[in-house]
């Protein structure tokens, strides 16, 4: 689904992705790990170009999404985000109702059917288990919602689009434990359908909830393995020093 | 002197000042309310000037005024606000836009009679307007142009980033992106300076003097290439140059006055629509 190949990237002198080419497979949820400044985020905002409104970055090498090269001349980076949600560090709802936060991208693209709008904003709400808790009050502020919900109504106005990929960059960092725990539940219903990739500061979260581990210090990928082999049995050293919190 | 009697008189110097400020405030107003109020009535507002300016009321300066005022935003807040999007979320922090901003900052500080000269040699004369309402709306509207630049682009400054990218990573262009989520959130703070410059446009005597101002007349002004009379103007008029200065003393508090009461009324409009607008979208 998603394979880089000898990546790096720079923010004007500083190398902050060194040479990193691995793997995702399609219905699987990968999760980042690694020291703050370590360049797990700037690794996933590659995925959907965030990095590109960056001002004086560079990078080299490619990055392949359905085996396209995401970096080509030929690619609409509207149509490619379209496809890579992305779900941010802190609840990011527009101030708008609830019903428009959702069918803000379907209007964004171009869908102009009101039905087929309301029928997404429901399908969407549900995926995010979401619905229940907001059905009779759609059009009320996304700002009435708890911090745990607000996380929730991004993740289905993401989903509204119809996106393969859905990055995560610490999406419960700001919450409280049990909308954290939500979350997960959430993230295991979605990769039935979509390929996840998650940045955590979480270790237990990372161990939680995905299939594969990547471990990431100073711009390298030190370790990607299975979850379990990751936090059994890791093969370096590094990381096993990391999972059991000797530094990091 | 010990500390503490020190310390008492200069808390009693400072809260003398300032209270001496709001005193003058209370003066002028209290002045003007007072020897204003005798001439206010419904015939003062609504009927032409009579008998040399010495009686009648002052309708046809209102109605300039106000065409002014409208004219004078038509013109500079789509300009202003344009700009302002430029230079917030078009052309980042390069040359161009210092450039930019310091022009949009020494606008700000070229006196008002300079911009009554430059109307007239622009508008008046040279594209041919005459001194006429749209003249004077342009001249006006120029003079307004650096306050809804710089508090539309604190507006916009002051929307989170956080919803341009959320709005980014859902596949919005740029354009949309402004329409739909960074305009709406902004316009509350773009309304504070269109209140700014409504209390400016009505006040200003000298950028119309050149360029739209009348004397007097006995008439509306049947399109946007007529003369107008304004409040302002007016009001220098009956202060300075009317026909029996002394007899319309009073017409010229009143017309202070009623300038005041519409300066009051814009204010307390836009900040009206500005809360509303900060509710809905709260709750919307």
């Amino acid at each position: 689904m998603i394979e880089t190949k000898n990546i790096n990237f720079y923010y004007g002198d500083f190398h902050a992705i060194k040479n990193i080419s691995m793997k995702m497979e399609p219905n699987t949820v990968t999760a980042f790990i690694g020291p703050s400044g370590c360049g797990k985020s700037t690794f996933l905002r590659l995925f959907n170009r965030m990095n590109d409104l960056i001002n004086n970055t560079r990078l080299e090498g490619e990055c392949l999404i359905k085996s396209k090269n995401i970096y080509d001349k030929s690619i609409d980076v509207d149509e490619l985000r379209k496809d890579v949600g992305m779900v941010f560090q802190k609840p990011n709802p527009f101030p708008k109702s609830i019903f428009e936060n959702v069918a803000y991208g379907l209007k964004v693209n171009g869908v102009k059917d009101k039905k087929f709008i309301a029928q997404k904003v429901e399908e969407s709400l549900m995926a995010a288990a979401l619905w229940d808790e907001v059905k009779d009050k759609l059009h009320k502020s996304a700002f009435e919602l708890s911090g745990g919900q607000q996380q929730r109504l991004c993740i289905a106005r993401a989903l509204a689009v119809a996106p393969s990929v859905l990055l995560m960059d610490e999406p419960a960092s700001a919450l409280d434990p049990i909308s954290t725990s939500k979350i997960e539940e959430l993230i295991h219903q979605l990769k039935s359908n979509y390929t996840i990739v998650i940045v955590t500061h979480n270790m237990q979260q990372a161990a939680r909830v995905s299939d594969k581990t990547g471990f990431f210090m100073m711009g390298e990928l030190v370790e990607y393995s299975d979850t379990k082999k990751m936090f059994l049995n890791p093969d370096k050293e590094t990381t096993q020093n990391y999972i059991t919190g000797r530094f990091g | 002197m010990n500390k503490k009697i020190k310390q008492n008189i200069a808390f009693f110097v400072f809260r003398l000042f300032s209270l001496l400020i709001v005193g003058v405030l209370i003066s002028i107003l209290g002045f003007i309310a007072i020897n204003g109020i005798q001439v206010i009535d419904w015939e003062f507002l609504t009927t032409a000037p009579k008998e040399g300016m010495t009686e009648g009321g002052i309708f046809p300066a209102i109605v300039g005024t106000f065409y002014l005022v409208v004219g004078s935003l038509i013109f500079a807040v789509p300009l202003g606000v344009m700009s302002a999007i430029y230079t917030v979320e078009y052309a980042g922090n390069g040359r161009i836009v210092r450039f930019i901003r310091m022009m949009t900052n020494n606008l700000a500080s070229i006196p008002s009679i300079v911009f009554g000269l430059f109307g007239m040699a622009l508008f008046v004369n040279k594209l041919g307007f005459g001194d006429s309402i749209i003249a004077g709306s342009l001249t006006l509207g120029l003079l307004t142009l650096p306050i809804i630049i710089r508090t539309s682009e604190e507006a916009l400054k002051a929307v989170p980033e956080s919803y341009r990218t959320g709005s980014y990573a859902l596949g919005a262009g740029k354009l949309q992106t402004i329409r739909k989520v960074i305009l709406p959130s902004a316009m509350p703070n773009i309304l504070t300076g269109i209140i700014l410059s409504v209390g400016r446009v009505s006040g200003e005597t000298a950028p119309i003097l050149f360029t739209v101002a009348a004397y007097f007349l006995p008439s509306l002004p049947d399109s946007i290439f007529s003369q107008a009379m304004a409040l302002p103007y007016h009001l220098y008029v009956l202060a300075t140059s009317g026909t029996d200065v002394e007899a319309s003393r009073p017409i010229a508090y009143g017309t202070a006055l009623v300038l005041i009461m519409i300066v009051l009324f814009f204010n307390l409009l836009a900040a009206f629509l500005r809360q509303r607008l900060n509710k809905k979208l709260k709750q919307h």
